[in-house]
């Protein structure tokens, strides 16, 4: 454990193991334990607000075990397309350090959403409302994009220095990312459980679109 | 087979399309064997097309599946037969120097770079084909993703036509400059060769701007591929499958291309 929360700090303070040379599987193997790690306990401590006790508890191990598959699936599905964009603008060489910078980047957003936890049990203590909770939850997602953006930005520091196209290259990331990662969590719905539903792993019609809901509501506002 | 994906690998990296590699006015590629690789590549991505039939509420229809696998190889190859003779001929006309094997070659590992895209962008494809159940987005989003790997694949025609003007001829040259090189001979081009180490297939060449004549060719092409392929895609429809509709290998003759994506666009929020 102390092993793992000293990792952590290396993360957040970008040391050289993380993205240099040497040793990749090692490093990888540690980027992977703090996602599943952090993110599993973030997921645990969001799927507390109708309780631990009877059924609900379920609603805890769910949202632990989804918050880092919402991480990891997003990230493994957008790799091909990121693997091939490298390539074809000549950055290839550089690809075992970026894939590197973006798992650290992933595993630092993890740990910035477990040093939120805190902060979202203390408004569930606080506030029995499930809207406010969504609300709240949503705002803590939004800090720890925002930790993790400003992160990946300074892993990316020294290969936008060796090449100026990398930088091209992050905002594409972050593009096909975060367009993953949103119905991702939407199809992975509820994380937090709505205290008069049944407890359930995925909702019966979580089967839809995050955009065409955005879509619609932006739409009907407009008309 | 492991050296034709070599080939392709070659392609995306711009090895294949460095001056260096260009000197001999052609893309030193096994066009038959790259074909496979781009057959496979479309067959990837018609099953990640296909995959929004199979997770129907009203159940699975396989045949789709199968449809879309076969049919987006047969849009790639069927506009590339379909265009290739006034391809040649507009190249000819306005003066370039590709003969007809140049030519070939060149389009196939464009294909290739356009194939290479949409197969990489094809698990994204799935994904939202098994999550959601909006028919009209998933129109839109192969839309997009089709427009985005032909936009690459155009951009490496375009880069690698001017490539092919300006790379330095076999034998010492006698003859003017080309319009589009800077001015200097061809020992600066040799010299720029070696300064630039690993130039993306992408990446315009430094100090040289495009001329005339491949702005022209390049025009042409993008006009009568692009047109021929929409339109190819619209007479091969459908790929996706719309819920509800029992399947059919082509739908009637109706309507076009863009007139079809203007209405879906609509429909989305209505």
């Amino acid at each position: 454990m102390t092993a793992l929360l000293l990792r952590a700090d290396d993360i957040l303070r970008r040391r050289d193991w993380t993205t240099g040379s040497g040793r990749a599987g090692s490093a990888l193997g540690w980027l992977l334990a703090a996602i599943l790690a952090f993110g599993m306990f973030y997921g645990a401590v969001m799927g507390l607000f109708g309780g631990v006790l009877g059924e609900r508890l379920w609603q805890v191990i769910f949202s632990a075990a989804k918050v880092p598959v919402l991480l990891l699936a997003s990230f493994l599905l957008g790799l091909p397309s990121f693997f091939v964009f490298n390539t074809l603008f000549g950055l290839r060489r550089d690809f075992g350090q970026a894939v590197r910078a973006l798992m650290a980047t992933q595993a630092g957003l993890a740990i910035v959403l477990a040093s939120l936890a805190p902060l979202t049990a203390l408004w569930y203590a606080s506030s029995a409302d499930y809207g406010a909770a969504l609300r709240f939850n949503g705002m803590m997602f939004a800090v720890a994009s925002l930790a993790g953006q400003w992160l990946l930005r300074q892993y990316y520091r020294p290969l936008i220095r060796r090449n100026r196209r990398h930088r091209w290259m992050l905002w594409t990331w972050l593009g096909i990312y975060v367009f993953i990662a949103i119905q991702m969590a939407w199809i992975f719905r509820p994380f937090v459980g709505d205290p008069g539903a049944p407890v359930q792993f995925l909702r019966e019609e979580s089967w839809g679109n995050a955009y065409e809901v955005v879509g619609r509501l932006i739409w009907d506002a407009l008309r | 087979m492991t050296n034709w994906i070599r080939d392709l690998d070659r392609i995306l990296r711009g090895e294949a399309t460095r001056l260096a590699a260009l000197r001999d006015e052609t893309i030193d590629i096994r066009a038959r064997g790259l074909a496979v690789v781009i057959f496979v590549l479309a067959v990837i991505y018609g099953l990640c097309m296909g995959c929004y039939a199979v997770f129907q509420p009203d159940g699975p229809v396989w045949l789709q599946l199968l449809a879309s696998g076969v049919k987006v190889p047969a849009l790639f190859f069927l506009t590339l037969v379909v265009t290739f003779p006034s391809l040649y001929v507009f190249n000819a006309l306005v003066g370039s120097r590709l003969n007809l094997l140049a030519l070939f070659r060149l389009l196939v590992a464009a294909l290739a770079v356009n194939l290479a895209v949409l197969a990489s962008l094809g698990p994204i494809v799935a994904f939202f084909s098994l999550s959601t159940t909006s028919y009209p987005f998933m129109v839109l989003l192969n839309v997009l993703v089709c427009g985005v790997s032909g936009v690459l694949g155009l951009a490496f025609l375009l880069q690698t036509l001017h490539r092919m003007t300006v790379a330095p001829r076999p034998s010492p040259p006698l003859s003017p400059a080309p319009a589009t090189e800077r001015p200097g001979d061809t020992a600066e081009a040799e010299v720029h060769v070696q300064v630039i180490e690993e130039p993306g297939a992408l990446e315009p060449l430094e100090g040289y701007v495009l001329g005339k004549q491949v702005k022209a060719v390049f025009n042409c092409w993008v006009v009568i591929f692009g047109l021929v392929g929409a339109q190819m895609a619209w007479i091969l429809r459908p790929f996706i499958g719309a819920p509800g509709t029992p399947f059919e290998w082509f739908r009637e003759r109706q309507s076009s291309f863009f007139e079809s994506v203007f209405r879906t666009l609509l429909g989305l929020f209505a």
